[in-house]
């Protein structure tokens, strides 16, 4: 099953997609167009959201960074952070070098302390895709990277809804890609994660409790392109789906 | 409950920025900070009512500092420095806590992001005092004049507030002191300021929690 958080006459609402994802189905039995739908970040309010930087390989090479970290670079997201599907992100002016950042997203599903990695995916509750969004010109190397790269207000895309973890069999194994007006950009597989989604639940669980609801962003392959207003940007997983993102002047 | 995100702040301490300036010009930090250094204590780490505070297995003290937590009412976008104050709802003093780390390059998640590693007294009228006192086994180690902020926490919202939105229900720490005391299992420990609740906790075995 698949959950979209949608805004629909006057409200905040979860809604389910079934087949091919172009309808929604709302609680109360109505059936919408997906095409219609005004979709909001499927987040739950209060969640922690940590993030991973450098959790792949070739995206470390590419950065000039050891391909791995001594220890897990994990940083932290607000919830002014994030837009749905179909959403707009603000470009600043002097952001020349603002580029998306496919990422597969771990939605927790029960209380996660202390959990070790053979029994850590029985705490996800599904997946969902994110597109964070990073600009290098305000990369500053404290607490790097900083709340001015990383927690802009709607510079991260999250969506367009969680897939619940049954319907995936293995996350390790999902392709993903990032288009830029239809141009290729970036191309990767969760199998390259340096630490796997089972292995970052035990890593945060060993000092801190994972909710339900807390999300674990983890983490981007290489492919940097910078990105202009006006840009079409659309990020697609394997088994998930494909979130779009507008770019626009600040 | 918290329903917001409780974002805190690094040097933000003038002294501290004082003893600290030579370092900023070497690796890796390479120039001195612009932007205010933003952190996050996830929902896990606010306690309230004396909770006691968990010491991680194989650490034998923590850094406590006290410091004033203000809960957003309003939500600040682009807000500037003399309208910011009117943004908050309330104001309570909190005691961060962490595993003493000393590099800055990176955000130290595991030192501050633990459950329970943020205290918090009771809330009341938004002010912010002159100083704070925190004492340890009924005895004042520290003394943390807010006079020191780099940012007062009007300058900090509006700061803070040109790229992302302080929303209704997050809390803003406004600063830590660089030379916060630190104390070891078992010790208790009181946070009291002026006009303001205060706030007590003490250091516990993890296990005991």
């Amino acid at each position: 099953m698949r959950r979209a958080r949608i805004f629909h006459q006057g409200r905040d609402i979860w809604a389910t997609a079934a087949g091919d994802g172009s309808f929604l189905t709302l609680a109360h039995g109505e059936v919408i167009p997906a095409a219609s739908a005004q979709w909001l970040p499927p987040l739950t309010p209060g969640a922690s959201v940590y993030a991973l930087g450098l959790n792949y390989a070739d995206h470390n090479k590419e950065l000039g960074f050891s391909p791995k970290m001594q220890s897990p670079l994990i940083f932290q997201k607000g919830g002014n952070a994030f837009v749905g599907h179909n959403g707009n992100t603000l470009r600043p002016p002097d952001a020349d070098q603002m580029h998306p950042e496919c990422e597969l997203v771990v939605v927790i599903g029960k209380p996660a302390r202390k959990v070790k990695e053979a029994k850590a995916l029985d705490c996800v509750m599904g997946y969902s895709i994110a597109n964070d969004y990073a600009i290098r010109e305000y990369l500053e190397n404290y607490f790097r990277p900083n709340a001015r790269v990383k927690n802009r207000d709607g510079a991260t895309a999250l969506g367009p809804w969680i897939v619940d973890a049954a319907d995936i069999a293995n996350p390790q194994a999902l392709r993903m890609e990032t288009r830029v007006n239809g141009k290729l950009v970036q191309e990767g597989n969760t199998a390259d994660m340096i630490i796997s989604v089972a292995g970052l639940i035990e890593y945060l669980s060993s000092f801190l409790t994972l909710m339900p609801g807390d999300l674990i962003l983890t983490g981007t392959p290489q492919g940097v392109h910078f990105c202009n207003p006006g840009d079409l940007v659309i990020c697609e997983i394997e088994g998930i789906g494909a979130l779009v993102n507008n770019l626009v002047s600040a | 409950m918290i329903v917001g995100t409780i974002y805190g702040v690094a040097l933000n301490d003038a002294e501290e920025i004082e003893r600290l300036r030579t370092s900023f010009s070497a690796a890796p930090y390479n120039a001195p900070p612009l932007s205010p250094i933003v952190y996050i204590k996830p929902r896990m780490c606010a306690t309230t009512f004396g909770a006691a505070i968990p010491l991680p297995k194989d650490e034998s003290e923590l850094k406590l500092a006290a410091t004033v937590a203000l809960t957003i009412g309003r939500d600040a976008s682009r807000v500037e420095a003399g309208k910011a104050m009117h943004h908050v709802a309330s104001a309570g003093l909190a005691l961060d806590v962490a595993i003493p780390f000393e590099s800055y390059y990176r955000p130290p998640v595991a030192n501050i992001a633990r459950d329970g590693f943020l205290p918090l007294g009771a809330t009341g009228a938004v002010g912010i005092p002159d100083e704070i006192v925190t004492a340890i086994d009924d005895l004042d180690v520290h003394c943390w004049k807010l006079s020191r902020l780099v940012r007062s926490p009007a300058q900090l919202i509006a700061d803070l507030s040109q790229f992302m939105t302080l929303r209704a229900g997050d809390l803003i720490l406004v600063g830590l002191p660089g030379d916060a005391p630190r104390a070891r299992l078992g010790q208790r420990i009181r946070v009291t300021a002026h006009g303001m609740a205060q706030l007590t906790t003490l250091i516990a075995t993890e296990n005991a929690l």
